[in-house]
């Protein structure tokens, strides 16, 4: 129990710095939403009528230390603002409109990349030196090596422009309407299915790559020995009794990668016109929307020390050791 | 707020689409790239409203047709008349036009629409707070302008100002924060269909006053969020009429379908380079404000590269030495072209010796010259970073300045970071466009005008000539073409002279269509009005108009 709690009041503290860190680097960016938004529309605004704008926008041009007041309050009351590029949807809205297709994409990239990279990890470590080893190890780990955005645009090239096998943009087709069908969950899937393949291709390997090590340590424990000294059948020794044990320190990293992944859906989002939190942030960054990159890194914050604590608490059940630190 | 707005995941089976669009005919359109559509129909909001809403929902009451020398196609109104003095305009009103709830149209709605515009700094996009005095109705179709200095560029102005139903806007509390849900309109297209994050449809207003001419049901505007989207989209077939930037166009988009992926690209926006006359560097700063070295640098510019090479040819040349553009040639003074038109020559030869004449000479060796005082000079020059076809531009400039012996680099700083250094006038020479209007007027004013130095990113040279300024007020104090025109012709002589900024070529309009479901599309040989779908272009809707369904 202590030990969660001291773990409670790290997260806090770290919550408070990451938040501290949002409201800084926003106002430390050069260039404004108004100015941009003109720029843009190729308009001529007099300074009046863009004074008269920027007040509408919320950007009166208070002390910092009030500034800062304020921000915080609105973290705790969940209120982020108004959207300047929205104007005059709130940042709340923006970003829970968003958040379901990000958590999407992150959670079936990791599902995919974990089964695949733990399955081939284990069958790498079974059958050392065989061709599956020798080829789906250096694959995985030349895989991870390319850079996200490359294996996306690889992707989107080769499977929806250049054979129009898979969609090049939307969470789903625009002509259907949300609904609980099996056509409109098949198109969700349907548009889903590159964004989650492209990010998840990059992943395999750190799975493999733990899950082969792991498992390679285990196969030299006697409990194996034993087991096939009992006559088990291969496939019984390898999933139940070494992939078990090897797992353990694979779920941690699983957890831990979320909050990473959730950050780095980003580029493949906007490659994708995927309408998730990434995609908006990059709007948001581009017009200048304070509001939205600030609610937005605010969440990433969030999803990261969640992610954090839940490892924190699998640790505790999964090692005894804790609860008496 | 609209929950409707929010149609995520979480929606639910009730919302099922009913499928009468298929009989309908749709024009796919994509006037501007979002990451999702939020619904917001307020036709002031200029930063985020929908783009469909002015010009579709809101009929204007003249649309000037630049590229009929500046005519006026009447809509709403019907006649406008300046007083002999200028000081004011009477317009009169279309008869019988209806709102799309059915309430009639009239004098009330416009006065309305002007005394809240002028009330609301933040809707007043137009400045008319400052240019109107008041709005006088005459007649239940005929208002009176009071115009606070006399111009006989009001109506320019005055007709971008949409005209919104009294009886819907009087009850509105914030005009500035409203989203005009359930929009009352008086354009072509004024009902919403459907409406989701990634696309809605408008439809047509069953009130429209001039239903005879519209052949098209609908637009459908879906959300796509980058060029290589559009360019997926367009290449595809799936867009009808839009304006993007398609790199090599020719292998990328026509070739997919060349019986009916088409495209025109007329002159838009003048490009030129900036010198910032008020430059922090004393080098820089003596540089600029010497005449022989303005008219070096244009001599040291490639311009036929630049838009040949680095527009992909989509752009117009513009060899002007006033910056004129080939739109505008109408306006053209042959005198300012035979005195200066050789300081556009692509000529490094000459742009040395004219350096060396002003007294710029090499003084440390470098290779370089230094300013007849002896300081270096060292420029800068600023682009957007990614803007791929200016920033490749800027780099034939430096090319040529380089060869010169002008010593020059090119920084791609963010285009945020690039427009807020070109309203503080903090840097040393930028490429730069502004926005063109019905008469060269426009682009001068907004450009060049002393009251618009350092306040807006089209004023950032810091130019300031009381002679210039006085010949453009000249120009709003006569209605009388021949004066224009030779008051015109001066503008051209002192820019011509000066050089205060040096133009390259026009930005083209970009603009790409479809024939396949639609005909009736503007180009070359149809070349009736701006064939823009974008927001800023009035004249789309005359486009629209002459759209038939194919077959």
């Amino acid at each position: 129990m202590q030990f969660l709690l001291k773990r409670l009041a790290f997260y806090l503290v770290a919550f408070l710095v990451a938040a501290t860190f949002n409201f800084v680097i926003p106002r430390m960016m050069p260039g404004n939403p108004a100015d941009i938004m003109l720029a843009n529309a190729n308009a001529a605004m007099g300074p009046e009528a863009r004074a008269a704008l920027m007040a509408t926008f919320g950007f009166t041009e208070g002390p910092l230390h009030l500034q800062y007041i304020d921000y915080l309050k609105s973290i705790f009351t969940w209120d982020f603002g108004t959207s300047v590029k929205f104007y005059p949807v709130p940042v709340t809205d923006m970003l829970m409109q968003a958040l379901p297709w990000t958590l999407f994409l992150t959670g079936g990239s990791l599902l995919v990349s974990f089964s695949i990279g733990t399955l081939l990890g284990i069958l790498a470590a079974w059958r050392r030196g065989t061709a599956i080893d020798v080829i789906a190890s250096p694959t995985a780990l030349a895989l991870q090596s390319i850079p996200s955005v490359v294996v996306a645009l690889a992707g989107l090239y080769f499977f929806a422009i250049a054979n129009k096998v898979f969609p090049t943009a939307y969470a789903f087709d625009p002509a259907l309407d949300p609904a609980w069908s099996f056509e409109f969950a098949g198109s969700v899937l349907k548009h889903g299915f590159l964004p989650i393949i492209t990010l998840s291709v990059v992943l395999v390997g750190g799975y493999l790559v733990t899950m082969r090590n792991n498992m390679i340590g285990q196969l030299g424990e006697d409990y194996i020995y034993m087991a096939e000294a009992k006559g088990l059948s291969d496939a019984r020794v390898r999933y139940t009794y070494a992939a078990r044990n090897a797992l353990l320190p694979s779920v941690t990293a699983l957890a831990l990668s979320f909050g990473a992944l959730f950050g780095g859906s980003l580029v493949t989002e906007v490659v994708f016109n995927y309408p998730g939190v990434g995609n908006l942030l990059y709007l948001g960054i581009v017009g200048r929307d304070f509001p939205l990159i600030q609610g937005q890194l605010l969440i990433m914050t969030l999803a990261m020390l969640t992610a954090n604590f839940l490892v924190d608490l699998a640790y505790v059940f999964l090692d005894p050791r804790l609860k008496r630190a | 707020m609209k929950k409707t707005v929010f149609a995520g995941l979480m929606a639910s089976a009730s919302l099922m689409a009913t499928p009468t669009l298929a009989e309908k005919s749709v024009v796919t359109a994509l006037p501007e790239q979002v990451t999702a559509w939020v619904e917001n129909y307020n036709p002031f909001n200029q930063t985020t409203a929908l783009p469909s809403v002015l010009h579709l929902m809101y009929e204007p009451l003249i649309i000037f047709n630049a590229m009929d020398g500046g005519k006026p196609v009447f809509r709403l109104a019907t006649d406008f008349q300046y007083s002999d003095d200028l000081s004011s305009i009477e317009v009169t009103l279309r008869d019988g036009v209806k709102w799309s709830d059915g309430e009639a149209f009239d004098a009330d709605d416009v006065i309305a629409t002007f005394e809240l515009v002028m009330g609301n700094a933040a809707l007043d996009n137009q400045g008319m707070a400052k240019m109107l005095s008041g709005v006088e109705k005459l007649a239940a179709n005929k208002v009176r302008f009071n115009l606070n200095t006399p111009s006989s560029q009001a109506m320019f102005q005055i007709a971008e100002v949409p005209v919104v139903p009294q009886h819907v806007w009087a009850g509105v509390e914030d005009p500035v924060a409203f989203t005009n849900p359930n929009p009352v309109g008086s354009g072509a297209l004024t009902a919403i269909d459907r409406f989701t994050p990634q696309e809605y449809i408008q439809c047509r207003n069953d009130n429209y006053w001039d239903a005879d001419s519209l052949k098209v049901d609908c637009m459908r505007f879906p959300q796509i969020s980058n060029n290589d989207q559009a360019l997926a989209a367009a290449a595809n077939g799936e867009l009808d009429w839009m304006g993007s930037f398609l790199p090599d166009i020719e292998n990328t988009y026509v070739s997919k379908d060349p019986d009916n992926h088409k495209y025109w690209l007329p002159g838009g926006s003048l490009v030129a380079f900036y010198l910032n006359l008020e430059s922090k560097d004393a080098g820089n700063k003596e540089a600029f404000n010497n005449v022989s070295f303005r008219h070096a640098v244009s001599m040291a510019f490639d311009r036929d590269a630049m838009v040949e090479i680095a527009g992909y040819g989509y752009p117009t040349i513009n060899a002007y030495p006033s910056g004129l553009g080939a739109s505008f040639h109408a306006w053209n003074d042959e005198m300012t072209e035979e005195k200066f038109g050789q300081f556009t020559n692509y000529d490094v030869d000459t742009a040395r010796s004219l350096l060396a004449e002003a007294g710029f000479k090499d003084v440390d060796g470098d290779g370089f010259v230094e300013t007849p005082s002896g300081a270096p000079i060292n420029v800068d020059i600023i682009v957007p970073n990614g803007w791929t076809d200016w920033v490749n531009t800027v780099q034939i400039a430096v090319e040529g300045m380089n060869a010169a012996g002008i010593k020059s680099n090119v920084a791609t700083p963010e285009a945020a970071v690039w427009t807020e250094k070109l309203i503080n006038a903090d840097y040393a020479v930028a490429i730069n466009a502004i926005s063109v209007g019905a008469t060269p007027y426009t682009q001068y004013e907004r450009g060049l005008h002393e009251r618009n130095q350092g306040k807006t990113r089209f004023g950032a040279a810091r130019y300031y000539n009381a002679d210039l300024s006085a010949k453009l007020d000249a120009f709003t104090q006569t209605t009388d073409a021949g004066e224009q025109q030779a008051i015109m012709a001066d503008v051209q002589r002192i820019l011509g002279a000066e050089m205060p900024i040096v133009p390259v070529f026009n930005n083209p309009v970009w603009y790409q269509y479809n024939t396949k479901r639609f005909t009736g599309f503007f180009n070359a040989d149809n070349p009736v009005a701006n064939p823009a779908v974008h927001k800023t272009n009035p004249a789309r809707l005359l486009h629209l108009l002459s759209l038939r369904p194919a077959g």
